[in-house]
């Protein structure tokens, strides 16, 4: 059980800030109790966390990536446009996660085989799907997705349970079991540790990298397509800033910027506590101008609290060390 | 020599959490000795040095300077005192110049502006006193790890200290560099300068250090009058039982010269030229040479970590072109860094994850790799290498140098690989675990394997190899038999006395 709880040290930290968030809200607010509420703040965590998920597995490369919001907008257009187009069901979602995986590819790319720095690489490639979004649909929103589409990624299974929820839980799964349990993970997390050290260990570092690149997108493409199922349109301006969401959720659930470290369970938890926050700041009518401060001290706290957790980390290890 | 006491070490013990650093240590050093401070790792010679430099305090006892009692608050206040260090591992900003560098955070002003002209000259004056061969001006990302080491024992000389401690200051400096270092210790000791001199290197410490003081386990031991003891005595001092302190074959040698293992021809890269030679199955080849050979860059460029620009390696028979180390890898090849840290452990992951890295598909379970199975070969491997603690959940990154380097042993034994390539595979270790890796090396040469082993050191180099290849400027100058083995027929050739 203690190896249990210091191995999970950061989730418990995250769960009982969600308690601390959930009974504080709760206080100032009973309907934020409701079925309907917490429904809500599931559902809303859904995007940050799918996109967050992806963004987990690019950090712990030690990378990151600033085109996930673009690359919602750009799969949701393509998505809607391709519904109208009256493509088989199975084959506009294959092809709706082979785009958003070629997408991820290529800034896999560029950072791996072209050695360019992540976060101009990215920066770039935001710019550029962005800018393709507009292109692909003359800059006007793809409007009157068919239902039989919709439906796909937006009936309930029962009430006030989404499938997306469904979803982004089935994905985290994946998720974890490819970073924990496969080759491909353990050669990302080494490659977070130390890049050099993990190529002269014979790791095809390249092909892991471009890998890494193109599995996150799955998450932003997934979450891109409930975005159509929601709304029943394909907004080539929709999810600016989103890459900062997900970033977040990265962050809170305690993974390190560095790389090398965290994993999809935290973000999963980290979405659904910036989820709250956001959902607990509307149900108490705070300004939305103060919502953006609000966030951003959670952010700073989280990533504080990481560096607090390292340092005793590292005095333990050292004590360890020294016994040894 | 004087024998005025300078330095007076009393009672001091330091506790970490849970661990005694230093227990009780008490000794004195006289001024203008140079004194050696050995013992194994962790016997806490860099914690008596940090607690002397200022980083953190004793926990109790005191530390005498000149007669005074001094307590330093932190590192500054220490060099105000004129206690210097020379790092084992510099820091430097390799985009500045040598003078930049030099002179960080008290270049000289003039109007206002830093007046160059003046920092330069400064600057030089310092290098020119260390008869260094490169300028002031340089850009130091230009220059040699042996270079940059000056700038570090410049930076320390300038500070006008009374105490210059050097924490392994020969570990990265080529033989002639090791040699201007002596002549500048000896210079500072002329002027009255007290010298605190750690170093795994027995010859180093006879040669140059009046008294050495002995540390086991965090307690004071000894200090021996170097004049009057045999190194058979220091060793006995520090490890506490009988080391063979020589690399030395215990086992006939395993070399069939019949079978080669690998052939390499007119190669050439960047940093080498034309480099032929041919390894037997179950030899140990030795490379030696001075730093800046081009040894390291061959390697590099047989595992496929560098690019090379001509010529061929066939390994077993067969044209090997490895673009990437993944190739080596996969055709058995294991190359051993000699930059550990950069180079060899994955600080992020426990010991079981830094073993398992190059054979993962060894513990897959279908697409799934088994912890379990990671674990169980970490215990087994960690056993064979004699790895302490052998926690296959331990931080590697958490492990004393010896440790850490029988983790990327354990990791490379974990292959299937049949040629390992060493690079300084004792660098920066103690005695102990050097001993254990030069048996492993035995060991792995009775298995059929085959080692090419680069190293700087003659004692190792002399002592494990079949046959040692000498290296200058980036060309084989001389392959030496082991019948023929000698320093000073090894050195003549790496430092290039009378072949051309």
């Amino acid at each position: 059980m203690k190896k249990f709880y210091q191995k999970y040290r950061r989730e418990f930290s995250v769960v009982v800030a969600i308690i601390i968030t959930f009974a504080f809200f709760g206080i100032m607010n009973p309907a934020y109790f409701s079925v309907a509420n917490i429904s809500t703040i599931i559902t809303q965590s859904v995007t940050y966390g799918l996109m967050g998920i992806g963004m987990t597995c690019v950090i712990i490369t030690g990378g990151i990536d600033l085109s996930v919001g673009s690359v919602l907008a750009l799969v949701a257009c393509v998505a809607a446009q391709l519904a109208k187009a009256g493509l088989p069901i199975p084959v506009w979602i294959a092809l709706c996660l082979v785009i958003g995986f070629g997408l991820g590819i290529i800034n896999g790319f560029l950072i791996s085989k072209l050695h360019l720095q992540p976060f101009v690489a990215t920066m770039g490639t935001m710019s550029i799907y962005r800018g393709l979004a507009y292109v692909i649909t003359g800059g006007y929103p793809v409007l009157s997705v068919p239902k039989s589409y919709r439906n796909v990624f937006n009936s309930t299974l029962a009430p006030n349970v989404s499938v997306s929820v469904l979803i982004f839980f089935v994905f985290a799964i994946v998720m974890t079991i490819v970073m924990k349990k496969t080759r491909l993970g353990s050669h990302i997390y080494a490659i977070g540790g130390n890049e050099d050290a993990t190529r002269l260990s014979g790791v095809r570092v390249v092909f892991t990298k471009v890998m890494a690149y193109g599995i996150a997108m799955l998450g932003t493409t997934l979450a891109a397509m409930i975005l159509v199922g929601r709304l029943g349109t394909g907004d080539p301006s929709t999810g600016q800033g989103y890459e900062l969401d997900a970033i977040a959720a990265a962050a809170i659930g305690g993974t390190s910027m560095a790389g090398g470290r965290g994993n999809i369970f935290g973000t999963v938890l980290g979405a659904i506590l910036f989820s709250a926050l956001k959902c607990g700041l509307i149900t108490m009518g705070v300004d939305t101008f103060y919502q953006f401060i609000v966030t951003g001290i959670v952010i700073v706290i989280a990533a504080y609290l990481e560096i607090i957790q390292n340092y005793f980390l590292q005095k333990k290890s050292s004590k360890g060390a020294q016994k040894a | 020599m004087c024998m005025e006491k300078y330095i007076e070490i009393q009672h001091i013990t330091k506790i970490f959490p849970g661990q005694k650093a230093l227990d009780d240590v008490s000794f004195s050093v006289n001024k203008g000795e140079i004194h050696a401070l050995v013992g194994e790792n962790g016997a806490g010679k860099s914690t008596l040095l940090n607690i002397l430099h200022g980083v953190f305090p004793a926990s109790s006892g005191t530390i005498k300077i000149g007669g005074q009692e001094v307590h330093f608050a932190n590192a500054s206040e220490a060099i105000h005192f004129g206690i210097a260090k020379v790092h084992q591992e510099i820091s430097v900003i390799p985009e500045m110049t040598v003078a930049q560098n030099l002179m960080l955070g008290k270049e000289p002003c003039k109007y206002g502006m830093i007046d160059h002209k003046k920092m330069n000259q400064t600057a030089q004056e310092l290098l020119d006193k260390l008869h260094c061969n490169f300028s002031a001006e340089d850009k130091i990302g230009d220059l040699t790890a042996g270079e940059k080491q000056m700038i570090a024992i410049a930076k320390a000389l300038q500070l006008n200290a009374s105490v210059i401690s050097f924490d392994e200051p020969t570990a990265s400096l080529s033989d002639a560099e090791v040699k201007i270092l002596f002549e500048i210790i000896h210079e500072l000791k002329k002027s009255g300068v007290t010298i605190l001199y750690i170093s795994h290197k027995m010859d180093e410490i006879f040669a140059h250090c009046d008294r050495a003081t002995v540390l086991r386990d965090g307690k004071y031991i000894t200090t021996l009058e170097l004049k009057n003891c045999t190194e058979e005595d220091l060793i006995h001092a520090m490890v506490g039982r009988d080391v063979s302190l020589f690399a030395k074959r215990t086992k006939p040698s395993r070399c069939d010269k019949n079978q080669t293992v690998l052939k390499v021809s007119h190669f050439s890269g960047e940093a080498f030229r034309n480099v032929d030679f041919e390894l037997h199955k179950g030899e140990i080849l030795g490379f030696f040479g001075l730093v800046g050979a081009g040894r390291t860059e061959v390697m590099r460029a047989i595992y496929g970590a560098d690019r090379a620009t001509g010529g061929t390696v066939e390994y077993n028979g067969k044209i090997l072109n490895c673009k990437k180390p993944t190739d080596a890898v996969k055709a058995g090849i294991a190359l051993i860094s000699e930059n550990r840290k950069e180079e060899g452990v994955i600080p992020n992951l426990p010991n079981m994850d830094n073993i398992a890295i190059s054979s993962l598909r060894k513990y897959q379970k279908g697409v799934f790799v088994s912890n379990s199975m990671k674990a169980d070969n970490a215990k087994r491997v960690g056993e064979q290498v004699g790895l302490t603690p052998n926690d296959p959940e331990f931080m590697t990154s958490s492990l004393s140098g010896g440790n850490a380097q029988k983790v990327i042993l354990a990791r490379w034994m974990s292959t299937d690989a049949d040629l390992m390539i060493f690079d300084e595979p004792t660098k920066g270790i103690d005695i102990g675990a050097k001993a254990e890796i030069y048996r492993l090396m035995e060991d792995m040469v009775e298995n059929g394997k085959s080692i090419i082993m680069v190293s700087s050191e003659l004692t190792e180099i002399m002592g494990m190899s079949d046959r040692i290849l000498v290296m200058r400027e980036g060309e084989i100058v001389k392959e030496v038999p082991r019948e023929e083995f000698s320093e000073d027929n090894i050195l003549k050739y790496a430092v290039g006395g009378s072949t051309k």
